[in-house]
């Protein structure tokens, strides 16, 4: 009993071509209002409470938000006249750039040194002229290397790196200055070699790399899903009506999305590869098709015996994925709830598609031409067809052995599913021999970090942070932190008054302490607010001086590095209860790992919810717990399989992954339920399990191995992507496909055999 | 053909008319006049300053000082700064000895350690005290560090100005300055600076001008960076000229032990 829908579309083919080519110009004209935003930070809104709070403590501190680093590396030592004449240049040549934060751009040239020569206290830049004579070089070492707060921050310990550290202006575009930067030094190359790291480049760059990878990928994948196609059917209007549905499921929703005024996120900007992923599951009305079209040769009867048949399944396998990203619409992150919707929504035309345009577009296809591709397909023979019957035959016979190497598996993997880090790192979204990778590597190798944070020490009178005790928590709880294997340096007025007491007394090391009186304090950080840049006090301490801030270097960008700055707090106010202060963390680490927490979780927390809509869904379909259950076996399984692999080889559970988790909802239980409802049809015809079981496997089975191969080829040119994300997504997709199929056709047998009793003779 | 030949000439002509010609071989001198009457009034000055420093978000570090000031030969000039707040710094006092075509020499006193210090910075550019404004803000700029052109003459909260930009000669913070001068008194009214990427950072205004002893002062002033959202307001109290301050008073001693009849 096909729907009355196909009924038309088999009797007025060219009226609903029309009609969808019209509604596809509506959607297809929404598409010039495209507004994109590809700053993950955006995923938190921006009333978000650690987004608030960081915003806060950078206009009290006058931070800025994004920061780029040049790393400049010679490796027989930055100091020598053509190196340090280069640093001073670009540092010059950097400010000129827009969007660059002028003033506190800090380099050897711009960064104040506070030292003490001949009875004078000098403040100057640390590097004030180029040196020429050796003495002069000489000296310079000199005074940078007695100041423990340049060591590791602008220079590294061995001499060979030195960083210019590029703030830039909110919303500057962080790609577009690192590239800038590179064409500056790229004019006047030396000795040295140059690196430009920093989140905000890996940000800015991944957005715009995004959209030129989906821009190159998704055609290729196409074509190569259009040449499979191809392949398996040999027949072009029918390829061209698949294709069509998957493209015109992408317009709809995309259009709707941009319709409404969604911005295209990364997240939604993965909405095509999803949706065309979900088209390939046409492939199993064409399969049957071909097999009905061989047996009736009557191609109106055929079309809408494959509907009877092939449509419950199809109408279920689309429900049950609309259903899975559906639940995304009730979590709340923002752009996730957007991906949820809008896939969904393509979702439901995929299937308004199937039994519309599909049967429309059959109808006005050559007769002759269909049948003799018809002529090829056979359960029987033919080499698909006839490894799957094996399979299906070694599931079915084999059934113990094949349960308890599944049982093993199933363990091994949950060992390895308990080791996945919950972790993201946007710098690792590019490959090892990327420039923003090694950049990153480097500079963490030699200097105190390209990531950083802010500890805010708050406390709660006015001046608490010129009273000496106040500045030995701050101080003990810098050693504890440094201890941490992330912290590569910090810094706090503390620092700078052990400085200027040092430098006071004739640069005598036993004054690198805290003054014992409040007064002295004050009047060294009041001298050094005479003396530096406006900025270098407000920078550390409040006008009130009751808040401080510690800055914090991190040698990585993992989100979970933050985690063990909180510990080493924890730790260190338990073992001093008397430190009346607060801590507080805040910037860029702090932020990436409340990112982390709240989109990564979010999407694990629907992703749970998900598999368990799906079972209540695989249950009505059959309208029975029990089938509900076997069908969703193999669907559980891959999903184990999948993460316990990326357990054990160590991936992180990131932000590519978790989207990768909502795709293999949408797809792997598709098989499950093609395969039951055929076999169950099959069973009602025949009456013999085994019979039934192997000709499912043998014959459904062909469209799902078929779906899967055309899934996974397709999606494995990812793997030649120049960034881990889609490398990630094209690699796992083709493997769950792949997987979940042989699991399907091997397993279900397997598993209706064992418990046909109760599933069958009851 | 002719009708182009007159317009042409009309063209020409009301071009060297133009204020930016017939002004253009004073502008030295106006930044000259400007000069004086702005860092140089009288032989010497007291005055009570309150500077307010304001944040991006609004937190005020206040600083309330005595400044003495001396003109010695030439343009050079001395400086004496007393702190009487805020309280904990009380007594730090902070001399300069200002030299045209030399470095400043500067000295601090710290009470707390009871140490006088001298105090290098090369760079006149420097924040003065911490302060949006720089050394060469309050004590002026060597004439010729910069190039200058006559732009226009203009009026500027109804009062006549000429209108000057100066170009420093030698890289710096800023690649252009925009003054506005007041035509009486020479006091510059308003002042942009561009900085290296072309775009206005910094703006000082002269908000309250008076009289004091036949002189224009500046009683009022702010040096706003528009960029980072930092601001400066000088006020300067109880202004006096000629009030006949000795050498003696910008010495060491007088550092560690400040003038009482000057300082109040």
């Amino acid at each position: 009993m096909a729907s009355k829908l196909t009924r038309i579309s088999v009797d007025r083919p060219k009226l609903i071509i029309a009609a969808i080519i019209v509604l596809t110009i509506f959607f297809l004209v929404q598409f010039p209002k495209i507004v994109t935003d590809t700053d993950p930070k955006n995923m938190l809104p921006a009333t978000s409470p650690v987004r608030v709070y960081n915003d806060e403590m950078e206009s009290l501190f006058a931070l800025h938000k994004d920061m780029i680093a040049l790393g400049i590396v010679n490796d027989k030592g930055i100091f020598n006249q053509d190196t340090l004449t280069r640093i001073a240049s670009f540092s010059e040549e950097i400010k000129k750039i827009r969007g660059v934060v002028i003033q506190d751009v800090m380099s050897l040239t711009t960064v104040d040194n506070v030292l003490s020569q001949d009875g004078q206290l000098i403040v100057r830049p640390v590097m004030d002229h180029i040196p020429i004579s050796k003495e002069e070089l000489e000296t310079l070492q000199k005074e940078i290397y007695d100041n423990p707060m340049l060591v590791g921050r602008l220079v590294s310990e061995d001499k060979t790196t030195t960083a210019i550290y590029i703030p830039i202006e909110e919303g500057a575009d962080a790609k577009m200055i690192a590239d800038s930067i590179r064409d500056i030094v790229a004019r006047d190359k030396g000795d040295e070699k140059y690196y430009v790291a920093g989140d905000p480049v890996a940000r800015d760059t991944f957005g715009n790399n995004m959209f030129i990878q989906m821009g190159i990928f998704s055609p290729i994948a196409g074509m190569i899903m259009f040449i499979t196609l191809y392949l398996m059917f040999r027949n072009m209007t029918l390829v061209i009506a698949m294709m069509a549905v998957a493209f015109l499921s992408i317009i709809w929703s995309m259009g709707l999305l941009i319709g409404v005024g969604f911005p295209v996120h990364i997240m939604s900007s993965m909405i095509p590869v999803f949706l065309m992923a979900i088209a390939t599951d046409s492939v199993h009305i064409f399969n049957e098709f071909y097999f009905r079209l061989k047996e009736t040769g009557d191609k109106k009867q055929a079309i809408i015996d494959t509907m009877t048949v092939v449509g419950p399944p199809v109408r279920y396998t689309a429900l049950a994925t609309a259903a899975g990203f559906s639940v995304l619409i009730l979590m709340h992150i923002i752009p996730v709830k957007v991906f949820g919707f809008f896939i969904a929504f393509g979702t439901i035309v995929i299937r308004l598609m199937s039994f519309s345009l599909i049967p429309a577009m059959m109808m006005l296809t050559n007769d002759k031409k269909l049948k003799a591709a018809a002529e090829r397909e056979n359960e029987e023979g033919g080499s698909g067809s006839t490894w799957l019957r094996k399979l299906g035959e070694t599931g079915f016979h084999r059934y113990r052995s094949v349960t308890i190497a599944g049982f093993i598996m199933l363990i091994i993997a949950i060992y390895g599913i308990s080791h996945i880090r919950v972790n993201n790192n946007m710098v690792s979204w590019f490959k090892k021999t990327s420039e923003i990778r090694q950049a990153d590597t480097v500079l963490n190798e030699r200097l105190a970090g390209t990531a950083t944070a802010y500890i805010v020490a708050e406390a709660d009178t006015p001046d608490a942070m010129k009273n000496p005790e106040i500045l030995k928590s701050i101080e003990g709880l810098q050693r504890e932190l440094e201890g941490s294997s992330v912290v590569g340096n910090t810094m706090s007025v503390v620092d700078i008054v052990k400085r200027v007491n040092k430098v006071l007394h004739g640069n005598d090391p036993q004054y690198d302490t805290i003054p014992a009186s409040t007064e002295e304090i004050a009047q060294y950080l009041f001298l050094f607010g005479m003396s530096a840049k406006p900025r270098d006090l407000d920078n550390v301490v409040t006008a009130d001086y009751d808040k401080a801030n510690i800055f914090l270097q991190l040698k990585t960008w993992d989100a979970i590095a933050m985690r063990d700055i909180l510990k080493k707090i924890d730790v260190f106010k338990a073992s001093h209860p008397n430190v009346k202060l607060q801590f507080k963390p805040a910037g860029i680490s702090y932020f990436n790992m409340v990112w982390n927490d709240e989109v990564l979780y979010d999407m694990i927390k629907g992703f749970i919810i998900a598999l368990v809509v799906v079972l209540i869904i695989l249950i009505i379909n059959f309208r029975s717990i029990k089938w509900g259950i076997i069908s969703y076996i193999p669907l559980l399984f891959t999903i184990v399989l999948i993460y316990g692999f990326i357990g054990y080889i160590g991936k992180d559970f990131d932000m590519p992954i978790s989207v990768l988790s909502a795709l293999s909802l949408g797809m792997a239980v598709d098989f499950s339920i093609h395969f039951i409802r055929r076999f169950q049809q099959r069973y009602a015809e025949v009456r013999d399990i085994e019979n039934a079981l192997i000709w499912t496997a043998a014959r459904p089975g062909k469209g799902i191995i078929r779906n899967a191969i055309l899934f996974a080829s397709a999606f494995s040119v990812m793997i030649l992507a120049p960034l881990t994300p889609y490398i990630t997504v094209g690699l796992f997709i083709a493997g769950m496909m792949i997987i979940s199929s042989i699991l399907t056709i091997l397993y279900l047998p397997a598993i209706i055999r064992i418990f046909k009793r109760w599933l069958i003779y009851n | 053909m002719s009708k182009y030949l007159v317009l042409v000439s009309i063209i020409l002509f009301s071009y060297m008319l133009s204020p930016a010609l017939l002004h253009a071989e004073d502008a030295t001198d106006i930044v000259k006049k400007s000069q004086n009457a702005f860092f140089y009034p009288g032989k010497d000055m007291q005055a009570r300053v309150k500077m307010t420093l304001t944040g991006k978000t609004g937190q005020q570090r206040l600083r309330e000082l005595t400044m003495l000031r001396k003109n010695s030969d030439g343009s050079d000039q001395k400086y004496f700064i007393y702190f009487h707040s805020p309280g904990d710094v009380r007594g730090t006092s902070f001399m300069v000895y200002k030299y045209s075509g030399k470095d400043d020499d500067r000295w601090l006193f710290i009470p707390a350690i009871n140490l006088v210090t001298r105090i290098a910075s090369r760079d006149s550019r420097s924040s003065f005290v911490g302060s949006d404004f720089t050394y060469e803000d309050v004590s002026g700029r060597d004439i010729e560090s910069d190039n200058y052109k006559y732009v226009r003459e203009d009026t500027l909260d109804g009062k006549p100005v000429h209108v000057i930009e100066s170009t420093p000669k030698s890289s710096t913070e800023y690649i252009k300055k925009i003054s506005w001068i007041d035509k009486a008194t020479y006091i510059p009214l308003k002042e942009e600076y561009y900085d290296v990427q072309g775009s206005l950072y910094k703006v000082f205004t002269a908000e309250k001008v008076d009289t004091v002893g036949g002189l224009p002062a500046v009683t009022k002033r702010t040096m706003s960076n528009i960029k980072s959202g930092h601001k400066t307001e000088v006020v300067f109290e109880n202004i006096s000229y000629n009030v006949g301050l000795s050498d003696d008073i910008f010495s060491e001693r007088y550092l560690r032990k400040p003038p009482e009849k000057w300082i109040k």
